[in-house]
């Protein structure tokens, strides 16, 4: 088998209100704090959808609109910085399996 | 319609749709609330629902369209180094008999049929209009008064109840906020489980894994396919399609990964070794999937299972075992579902929903296998995370294997002579007799 790419890999997974614009987020991250008092910056390899990147001076950004609700970064952050609160299921984006 | 429901469950996974399930057949008037589109919608697991208990939930299950992929009638577990594969295999017609001892699923399916057997259950009940599953309903909160949960907030709608299962899966937020749980849940005891769906012609797929009918396969890795991280793989045949992936600790991802090497990097790691690419030519992957999952150390588990007018059950409460012989969450999940509704309907006998009544549920527990088995396996539990077992175990097995299995025109050594020499390649003997022992003790 070909090696599949994150990119490839995300684009098997169905979303809900993928058409939605403006959708709520269900994860804030303060990347302040991962910025000045994180020393591992660990969402940015841990993260199975790579919602938590590095640009090229080392700052974390975090989109979640790739995000599959794994729970990964709620627990491997131990910073305080990600907090999870879900909007209501019309106005936020995350999965809907079809395999699951 | 009464204006309180008996009970409201917040989650329709397998621990909240088994409670809903024992409520209906009770006759009993409740709310299941469910998140996703549909019951499974958010659902992820590796996975075998092992156990025949589905059987006394659903009679019969195995006679109809049932929502499971294959029954488990093949397991092996196999050591990975770089270039060999050393497998302890087994299978046996045994595992054909009904009611099946492990059922592959996909939850997205299974929970989804699960909720449609709860639909039948509450049609054939007394109270048919007065019981309902509700999915695409976030619950905000659970609503208290004076300390005791008396309903759910969602949206700017409540809904009362006498009691709230909360079976809402790992990621906990309302267990945490009704108490139970602290806000801030270490990385130590958790997991995250990363897989693919890979789909083959049927035909081929049967072939491949020797599946005879709806028999499947089960195949744990360790070794190899974790690449240095505490954890291992798996593979798990479903009926067109196979799942595989790893669990992988998180403290340890935290420690040992990098921008080199990236969760997802581990899985494509695993999925190059010669021995599991022979498994998965011709596949096309269909759908990537992730979740995090408790270890089964029970100091992740909750301060308690029970507060007033609350109950916990399955993923939740962090109820969940890997013990060496199967990772077992789903099963658990099911009979923590039945016995916390169970508590429900002897709380409504008696009109007291407290949590002196309530510690009915946790007694129960106690008694089942479920929290039995957690507190007997806890040393297997931590035998499983020693270093050595993902790291030189694997390595010392295949170095063995190799020489074992080698013939060459050439003298061959004795069996403990290979041993040896391949315990002393890769670790120590003193460390194999030690982890020996350890391991003796504890499954």
């Amino acid at each position: 088998m070909k090696k599949m790419s994150i990119a490839e890999r995300l684009g098997t997974v169905s979303y809900v209100n993928q058409g939605l614009q403006e959708a709520k987020p269900h994860i804030l991250v303060e990347t302040d704090i991962c910025n000045t008092r994180c020393d591992h910056k660990c969402t940015t390899y841990v993260c199975p959808a790579n919602c938590y990147t590095l640009d090229e001076i080392g700052n974390v950004h975090f989109q979640f609109e790739d995000c599959i609700e794994c729970g990964t970064c709620m627990y491997a952050c131990d910073k305080g910085a990600v907090s999870w609160s879900y909007p209501d299921p019309e106005t936020g984006r995350g999965v809907k399996w079809n395999f699951g | 319609m009464d204006d309180k429901f008996d009970c409201i469950i917040v989650g329709g996974g397998i621990a909240g749709l088994s409670a809903a399930l024992t409520l209906a057949k009770n006759n009993m008037k409740f709310l299941l609330v469910e998140r996703g589109e549909f019951s499974g919608a958010k659902n992820v697991s590796g996975g075998v629902l092992w156990g025949s208990r589905l059987a006394d939930l659903v009679p019969d299950y195995w006679m109809q369209d049932a929502g499971f992929e294959r029954y488990v009638r093949h397991r092996r577990l196999t050591f990975l180094d770089e270039q060999s594969a050393f497998s302890i295999d087994f299978k046996s017609d045994h595992f054909n008999e009904q009611p099946y001892k492990g059922l592959i699923v996909l939850r997205s399916k299974f929970d989804n049929w699960l909720a449609g057997k709860v639909e039948e259950a509450i049609a054939e009940s007394s109270f048919p209009e007065d019981s309902f599953i509700a999915p695409n309903i976030l619950v905000d909160k659970i609503l208290m008064e004076g300390g005791r949960a008396t309903g759910i907030k969602t949206g700017e709608e409540e809904f009362h109840a006498n009691c709230v299962i909360i079976a809402e899966g790992v990621n906990n937020l309302l267990t945490r906020q009704v108490g139970l749980q602290s806000d801030y849940v270490p990385a130590d005891y958790m997991a995250t489980g990363v897989k693919e769906i890979i789909r083959f012609d049927q035909s081929v797929l049967e072939d491949r894994f020797q599946l005879d009918g709806n028999s499947g396969l089960t195949n744990e890795f360790i070794g190899y396919a974790s690449d240095g991280i505490e954890g291992g793989g798996f593979l798990y045949t479903n009926k067109d399609t196979i799942s595989i992936g790893l669990v992988l600790n998180l403290k340890s991802m935290r420690e040992n990964m990098s921008q080199d090497k990236k969760i997802y990097d581990v899985l494509t790691h695993f999925k190059s070794h010669s021995a599991v690419k022979d498994m998965l030519r011709g596949g096309e992957v269909v759908e990537y999937s992730a979740h995090v999952v408790s270890t089964g150390d029970e100091r992740a588990l909750p301060k308690e299972l029970y507060t007033d007018g609350v109950l916990l059950a399955g993923e939740a409460a962090n109820l969940l075992l890997n013990s060496g012989k199967a990772i077992q969450g789903m099963d658990y999940a099911m009979e923590s579902g039945i016995l916390a509704a169970e508590s429900v309907i002897e709380a409504k006998e008696k009109n007291d929903f407290s949590k002196t009544t309530l510690s009915s549920y946790r007694k129960k527990l106690d008694a089942s296998y479920v929290m039995k088995d957690l507190r007997s396996f806890q040393s297997a539990v931590q035998f499983l995370h020693s270093e050595e077992m993902f790291t030189s175990v694997p390595k010392v097995v295949n170095e063995f294997g190799r020489s074992f299995f080698t013939v060459d025109n050439k003298p061959t050594a004795k069996t403990p002579a290979m041993l040896k020499d391949a315990v002393s390649k890769h670790s120590s003997l003193w460390n194999m007799i030690k982890l020996g022992i350890k391991g003796a003790r504890s499954l």
